[in-house]
């Protein structure tokens, strides 16, 4: 379980690595915690010529608030997110979404970059940040663009990063007073990569009824996912178990085609989601008007 | 001469033991959690090379030609080996069936993904993983058979042609008159039960650094390797060597739990070794090949079980059918573990007559291996689901009716109806031990208050017997018919009087080498950390087996003991010389030798070997000045096997009971273990640290099987579960804390009364959650009978969602 032969090259500036991934005669990557790459790399799943570690990269590891976004540099490890305590007092469900990934070592060494880039269906970052309205930046040879996250996955394994592109920085917007949320997921153990999972946000308008409600699901289907309708059947109602279930009812309903693996077959994986959209809506509309920490 | 091995702590010539029975921290633990220790890839010797091995993308299909010649000019490209040198060098390899075994590399064809088809050794792994991608092997794909069932139809694509069947061995055992006993039953239980392949994870992979000699012929073998005479002997065989031209040289490893199985990658890397002019040639175990080709499957199978139980709850008969997949081959012996279930066919409980219909199939799967327990603990995760189906079908307490039908402590030692017996035991005193731990009242309460809410609750209690020390006559029923498993151990003095113990067996994790020191320095009244423990190679070591089937520490004990009495005896001959007396007249005593009463006639074990070594003059005329014994001991009274497989094969039988509350999620099916409470009965506890630790692991890997773990393959023998994403072990996380309370009841025929406890828990463990998740499930009237109970499966049984493979609805056949 060694790699292919290939180069290895480590800049410290973004500008020579996007120079390196560009470089027409070879094929690159880049590498940022390795998580989930240096397995591709060992099984020769991934035969690139030349690795662009990112690691000695300066300026990507910040974790800082800046009007209303929290905004995390592409080479933050998770492990730097979860201990970070603007993270958790002003952006809560990153903080929680956090926690769910892996076990310390692996999120010792993975980063909020990689996760994203990486867009494992099942992952925790990119469900978190579709629900949280999250934006990417990403810097090519014709410089910088901001892509929305919802925007941002396009299919299994597959970013609207284009090639020779660096994701940069992930910028989540904070969760404002009052605002309700749950990130919940179903692992066969500990650490694992989700069966189903939900991430959601409720508010609450003046009359006390749902509204702005976001909903995505993960480990369902090849992206993580907005449900729409279900959303919509949400918005406008008071909070109830009767019409969250039914919320998720519609939200595993509308899943086209969920995935399927030894662990979890697709009407299961279906059920899953109806299951803990229904009981995240619960948790977040409880939460919701409430001030945190209560 | 004979030799007395003392059966009781205080029999020892020492009135205060310091060590054993005691809490004794590990001695081997310093070394292994500061690096000090040497395993198999922290190995470098001179002139190495690496190997790499092109394993068969297909689970059946004929190898029409291999092309190695662009591997073997590659630069750093040191020797190439395929199944030519294999028919060339190799015998046709032992197995378990007979006539199940083959070459390695493939020759002609392959039969599990896989299969070893060559294989490179070159200056480093890099490089040899690339010239196995330049190996061009041209295969015809064959149709595989991966079902058992299907693979005993007629018609079946055959895994080996030449033995015309895929039925390994089917064989009916009748102990007792069990046909009357069904016949005569108030009650009949019937119920099929699915056990998925699960395995040996250890965190160390196998590996091995071979040198094979050209000229001379001599093999070195170092490794990580359980039981480095066994391997030693099996590459003799193979290779068609005489035995003492293989020396093994075993690692200390990191777990092994019956999978270092390995010798096919000894195999390998020797005959590299050997075509690269005796280079030493190191082979490492990548965990994917680990887990889709190595020593990691066992218990593939498919039961059906009846128990009859009579008008007072008293079970009379027991009848086992098993299909059991062994996947490509016997060579991994895993028919072994279809056989073991003989020696505690019954359990603890007193069933006078048992049936056990038996067939071992071959299918396009990885050959079965050896795995902690080695074949009871599924057997018994089917013996007490069915006792706890009769319990709720006649209206008693699980815990009552069990002990309505143990075997009571006067009866020991007590021949069970497949012929073993067992040592001793107190069964209703464990059984009530773990009950009050657990506080099963409490639990009871708290459980049909809960299941009053519509929660789904439920409590398990299983118990099952742990077959110790365990003897070759046990598997005479799959082709392996001797008796007796030897250890030795050397005990010696050098002439400063520092005692070092010279042992064949590499340090495992189990602390035996701690168990050897506690044993001389309580034996000779020494400072424990003055005793040095040695390991020899093979050809230097007393025979030994090492590790394997709950042995080692009795059998050590055991070994040392002897070679302890027996300097002590050659100590005392030269004191009464000195001392101008019979040797009857000298007693070792705190450490000591001399005249019982006379102060002034003692002498230090430093004297004593001092004068041995350094004074040939005061010896008597004849006396061997060496202060050194060897001794090897073997288990007492054990039978060949009859006809029905009955032996005296294993020579105690430890005794659990296990407590476990379970609470499902009946939205998600995912289990969650509330309560975790066991009390078992391994006779002398030598170590209690060990002992405890023991149990924590076989509990781990009982969760394991009963929650997580398993082997998934789809319909063209392709595995599914080649990485720990997949097949899931559990981690700190899914593992609950257990309380644990001891029953001792020595055993009367092992050195100083221990049992084999090394297996431990894994034998209840998957039983007793089984037990406790359908009692959680009673309610709704279906139960799980497939393990792992895996949140999808208990979904679809609460849900009724759909019925899986192995079915999911329960019920009984009542005759009346």
């Amino acid at each position: 379980m060694k790699p292919a032969p290939l180069d290895h090259a480590a800049p410290t500036t973004v500008g020579e690595a996007v120079a390196l991934l560009n470089d027409p005669e070879r094929e690159a990557v880049a590498l940022a915690g390795g998580q989930s790459l240096m397995p591709m790399l060992n099984l020769r799943l991934a035969r690139p010529d030349l690795l662009v570690d990112l690691t000695r990269v300066e300026g990507l590891d910040h974790i800082r608030e800046s009007a209303g976004w929290i905004e995390m540099g592409a080479m933050a490890t998770k492990r730097a997110v979860e201990r970070s305590s603007l993270v958790r007092e002003r952006q809560p469900m990153w903080h929680e979404a956090t926690l769910q990934i892996g076990h310390p070592q692996i999120r010792n060494r993975g980063t909020v970059g990689g996760s994203m880039a990486q867009a494992d269906p099942a992952a925790e970052y990119p469900a978190a940040a579709v629900a949280l309205g999250a934006e990417v930046r990403a810097v090519g040879p014709s410089g910088e663009r901001t892509i929305p996250a919802t925007e941002f996955f396009l299919g299994y394994l597959t970013t609207a990063l284009a090639p020779g592109e660096i994701l940069t920085e992930v910028r989540v917007p904070v969760i404002p007073p009052g605002r309700g949320w749950a990130f919940r997921e179903v692992c066969r153990r500990h650490g694992d990569f989700a069966m189903a999972g939900t991430a959601v946000t409720v508010d609450l308008d003046a009359s006390g009824r749902c509204t702005a409600t976001r909903i995505a699901l993960f480990g369902v289907g090849p992206v993580p996912a907005r449900a729409v309708e279900a959303e919509k059947i949400v918005d406008g109602e008071a909070p109830g178990e009767e019409i969250f279930e039914r919320a998720g009812r519609a939200a595993a309903g509308a899943i086209d085609e969920p995935l399927a693996d030894v662990h979890a077959s697709a009407d299961y994986r279906r059920h899953l989601a109806a299951v803990l959209t229904g009981r995240a809506l619960a948790q977040a509309a409880t939460r919701a008007g409430r001030p945190e920490g209560s | 001469m004979t030799v007395e091995i003392p059966k009781r702590i205080d029999q020892l010539p020492n009135p205060e033991p310091r060590y054993i029975g005691k809490r004794v921290t590990r001695r081997e633990d310093a070394a292994l959690l500061t690096g000090r220790v040497e395993f198999i890839d922290d190995v470098a010797l001179p002139r190495m090379l690496h190997a790499a091995i092109l394993r068969s993308p297909f689970a059946h299909a004929r190898i029409r030609s291999i092309d190695t010649s662009e591997a073997e000019a590659m630069p750093g490209v040191e020797a190439v080996v395929t199944g030519a040198d294999a028919l060339r060098w190799q015998r046709v390899s032992g197995s378990s069936p007979d006539g199940w075994g083959g070459r390695c590399p493939a020759v002609e064809k392959v039969t599990f993904v896989g299969e070893p088809v060559a294989a490179v050794a070159a200056t480093s792994r890099y490089l040899a993983e690339d010239a196995l991608e330049r190996i061009e092997v041209d295969y015809e794909p064959l149709e595989p058979v991966v079902d058992p069932f299907a693979a005993m139809e007629e018609g079946s694509p055959l895994v080996m042609e030449a033995n015309g069947t895929n039925v390994m061995m089917h064989r009916v055992f009748t102990w007792g008159e069990v046909d009357e006993a069904f016949d005569t039953a108030a009650h009949v239980f019937t119920e099929r039960f699915r056990w998925n392949r699960v395995g040996a994870n250890p965190m160390e992979t196998f590996g091995t650094v071979c040198e094979w000699d050209p000229v001379t012929l001599e093999m070195t073998v170092r490794g990580a390797i359980q039981s480095a005479s066994f391997m030693g002997l099996g590459r003799a065989a193979t290779f068609g060597l005489p035995t003492n031209l293989v020396n093994v040289k075993a690692n200390a490893h990191g777990g092994s739990f019956g999978g270092k199985g390995g010798g096919r990658g000894i195999d390998i890397a020797a005959m590299l070794s050997r075509k690269a002019g005796g280079r030493p040639v190191k082979w490492i175990e990548d965990r994917v090949e680990y887990l889709t080709s190595g020593g990691s499957q066992a218990w593939d199978r498919h039961y059906e079980a009846a128990l009859a139980v009579d008008a007072d709850g008293r079970m009379t008969g027991f009848r086992v059918t098993l299909v059991d997949d062994l996947g490509a081959n016997g060579e991994g012996y895993g028919s072994i573990s279809a056989a073991k279930p003989l020696t505690a066919f019954t359990g603890p409980y007193t069933i006078p007559a048992a049936g056990y219909d038996l067939a071992l199939v071959a299918t396009n799967k990885l050959p079965s291996g050896p795995y902690r327990g080695m074949g009871p603990p599924p057997h018994f995760m089917v013996l007490e689901q069915l006792v706890d189906i009769a319990a709720r079908a006649l209206g008693v307490d699980p815990a009552e009716l069990r002990r309505r039908n143990f075997i009571p402590p006067e009866a020991f030692p007590y021949t069970i109806p497949s012929g073993n017996e067992y040592d001793s035991g107190s069964y209703e005193e464990v059984l009530d031990a773990a009950l009050a731990l657990a506080g099963y009242d409490d639990l009871l309460r708290w459980r049909d208050a809960a299941r009053a809410d519509g929660r789904l609750v439920g409590v398990g209690v299983a118990t099952a017997v742990e077959p110790g020390v365990f003897d070759w006559n046990a598997y005479a029923t799959v082709g392996l018919p001797q008796t007796g498993v030897p250890e030795g151990a050397t005990v010696s003095f050098d002439i400063r009087g520092c005692a070092t113990v010279r042992v064949g067996f590499a340090m495992e994790g189990q602390g035996q080498y701690t168990l050897v020191s506690q044993v001389v320095a309580d034996y000779f009244a020494l400072d424990i950390d003055s005793v040095r423990v040695i390991q020899l190679d093979t050809l230097a070591a007393p025979p030994s087996f090492g590790p394997g089937g709950s042995r080692l520490g009795v059998a050590i004990t055991g070994a040392v003991l002897g070679a302890c009495e027996r300097l002590a005896e050659k100590m005392r001959t030269v004191v009464a010389g000195l001392m101008q007396t019979t040797p009857e007249t000298i007693e070792l005593r705190g450490g000591r030798f001399g005249i019982p009463g006379v102060p002034e006639a003692q002498m230090s074990l430093a004297q004593v070997a001092g004068t041995m070594l350094a004074r040939s003059d005061l010896l008597p005329p004849g006396m061997d000045p060496l202060p050194e014994a060897t001794y090897v001991w073997t288990a007492p009274d054990r039978t060949p096997a009859d006809e029905m497989g009955r032996a005296k094969s294993y020579l105690t039988a430890a005794q659990a009971v296990h407590v476990v509350a379970v609470e499902i999620d009946p939205d998600t099916g995912q289990v969650e273990i509330v309560k975790y409470a066991l009390a078992d009965d391994c006779g002398t506890r030598l170590n209690p640290v060990v002992v405890e630790g023991q149990t924590d692991g076989g509990i781990a890997q009982g969760i394991g099987a009963a929650l997580y773990e398993q082997y998934v393959y789809d319909d063209e023998g392709q595995p599914l579960t080649a990485s720990f994403m997949d097949y899931l072990i559990p981690t700190i996380a899914e593992v609950p804390r257990s309380d644990k309370a001891a029953v001792v009841t020595p055993s009367p025929f092992t050195a100083l009364g221990a049992k084999g406890c090394g297996e431990g828990a894994i034998h209840t463990t998957p039983a007793a959650v089984m037990c406790a998740i359908n009692d959680a499930l009673a309610p709704l009237g279906v139960r799980a009978r497939e393990t792992p109970a895996t949140p999808e499966r208990l979904w679809r049984l609460i849900s009724g969602a759909g019925v899986g493979a192995s079915g999911s609805t329960g019920e009984e056949r009542e005759q009346s």
